[in-house]
């Protein structure tokens, strides 16, 4: 399972985190990895300075813009999937 | 036990008429509440100059506590008289009421006020006076936690007279309406709106005349507790905390900083939601022992938006929101719940936000416009800076 957080705060909620968020899970339905992705939310990360929304994925952070979801998506989380 | 008293007005405008010719005054003094509602005859600006000039003569002679007979026959001897009619003449119900639910009411020529006890209407025990021939209802008042009284002019019940009623709507109609849609622990804002829209429904959008419904409600008190930001002095956080805590009644905290600070002194975690049901205000959170825990500056901004629509005294939207959002649930306990507000508001700057609309300047400013709504909707607010 991989979990990935994504802030919810203010600050990344003006940078568009409502946007990844809804992408987000729908890249996860669409490919039927609901099982092994755990989507969650969290208040401020403390990294408002950031280019970008804050998003871990198992505890590695990284700053996130709504145009680069799809990327984000296999780059970094569908390879972190246990085969 | 000491009560408190909540008032509420929403007015109709006849149709193609700027201006209303019933007037609601309020006076809150020496720990009595004076209310008055006052229909002026005809409408425009005739009958909104005779209900103003009313109402507030009125309003002020008796919060000034003098007699009944007096005042009404100072209004009597002092509003012009119509060229066109030859009279004089405004219709009125006055309350005078102090917060242990005591005083009484006079009523002349408006539909008889309605009294709701136990989630149901009566009429009250009248007794008719007689002042330079007007014949004037006094009765007394003892009203307990949850009476509401049902203020209302002659607009309420010819609701609908012509159009899709023969002879308007009734008094008992009225009741009936009323029993059936008043909730528990509905303010009195909500009762005023839920009735005057109903009329608004039966007039089909287009009032055949000014209606006004003011109510009044007698209700035990609801202290709330709410944190805006994280205090200058990050090593006293324990110390802030424990104080916000500490108070009776709910507790919201607004911001995600705050809410991490409650949680880690009370042991908890902040749990964030991940439901957007208003795409303008991001999601709420959860900590045990916190009744409702939400993003800040957003939050309250969209907050600042609800108080205006709330306060206004034409705006036909039910007073209680079905909406699940963090500004809507925070309204409906500040404006619908609460009669007591109290604000922790930290100064504590996210420098992180400077230079974004969200930082430390814009939250104090929305704080203090949306206390002031809060006055004007008659809560008792209180607030500290930290």
């Amino acid at each position: 399972m991989v979990k990935v957080t994504v802030c919810i705060g203010s600050s990344c909620h003006l940078k568009g985190s409502r946007q990844i968020v809804e992408e987000l899970q729908y890249l996860i339905n669409k490919n039927n990895l609901g099982d092994y992705v755990d989507l969650g939310g969290t208040f401020c990360m403390g990294k408002c300075g950031s280019d970008g929304v804050s998003v871990t994925v198992d505890g590695d952070y990284y700053a996130l813009k709504p145009e680069n979801v799809m990327d984000f998506f296999s780059d970094v989380i569908v390879k972190k999937i246990p085969q | 036990m000491e009560l408190f008293l909540e008032s509420g007005y929403t007015s109709l405008n006849k149709k193609g008429e700027e201006l209303c010719g019933d007037k609601v005054e309020q006076i809150n003094c020496n720990g009595y509440t004076t209310l008055v509602l006052a229909d002026g005859l005809g409408s425009g600006v005739k009958a909104n100059i005779l209900a103003t000039l009313t109402s507030k003569i009125l309003c002020t002679m008796v919060s000034n506590n003098i007699d009944m007979e007096e005042c009404v026959s100072t209004v009597v001897q002092t509003l012009p008289v119509c060229k066109v009619r030859q009279v004089a003449y405004a219709t009125f119900s006055v309350i005078h009421i102090n917060e242990q639910g005591e005083g009484y009411l006079f009523e002349f020529d408006n539909p008889e006020a309605i009294l709701i006890r136990n989630g149901k209407c009566t009429d009250f025990d009248r007794k008719e006076y007689n002042i330079l021939g007007k014949k004037v209802y006094g009765t007394r008042l003892r009203l307990r936690a949850e009476d509401y009284i049902v203020l209302m002019s002659d607009g309420v019940i010819h609701a609908g007279i012509g159009m899709l009623l023969n002879f308007g709507w009734l008094r008992k109609d009225v009741m009936e309406h009323l029993d059936r849609n008043l909730k528990p622990g509905m303010s009195a804002r909500g009762v005023a709106c839920m009735l005057a829209g109903a009329c608004n429904d039966l007039y089909l959008g287009k009032p055949g005349d000014d209606t006004t419904v003011a109510v009044l409600r007698v209700r035990e008190k609801y202290p709330v507790r709410i944190m805006v930001g994280p205090p200058v002095e990050k090593d006293k956080d324990d110390f802030y905390v424990e104080r916000f805590l500490s108070g009776e009644g709910k507790k919201i905290v607004c911001g995600g900083t705050s809410s991490q600070v409650v949680a880690r002194y009370l042991g908890e975690k902040v749990n964030a939601s991940f439901e957007f049901p208003d795409k303008d205000v991001p999601p709420i959170g959860y900590i045990n022992g916190i009744d409702l825990t939400t993003e800040g500056v957003l939050t309250l901004r969209k907050l600042l938006e609800l108080s205006e629509i709330y306060l206004s005294n034409s705006d036909l939207t039910p007073k209680r929101s079905n909406k699940k959002d963090g500004a809507s649930l925070l309204a409906n306990m500040l404006f619908e719940d609460a009669t007591h507000v109290t604000f922790f508001v930290g100064q504590s700057i996210n420098a992180a936000h400077q230079g974004l609309p969200i930082d430390i300047t814009m939250k104090l400013k929305l704080v203090e416009s949306i206390s002031n709504n809060l006055k004007l909707m008659g809560k008792v607010v209180e607030l500290n800076y930290d």
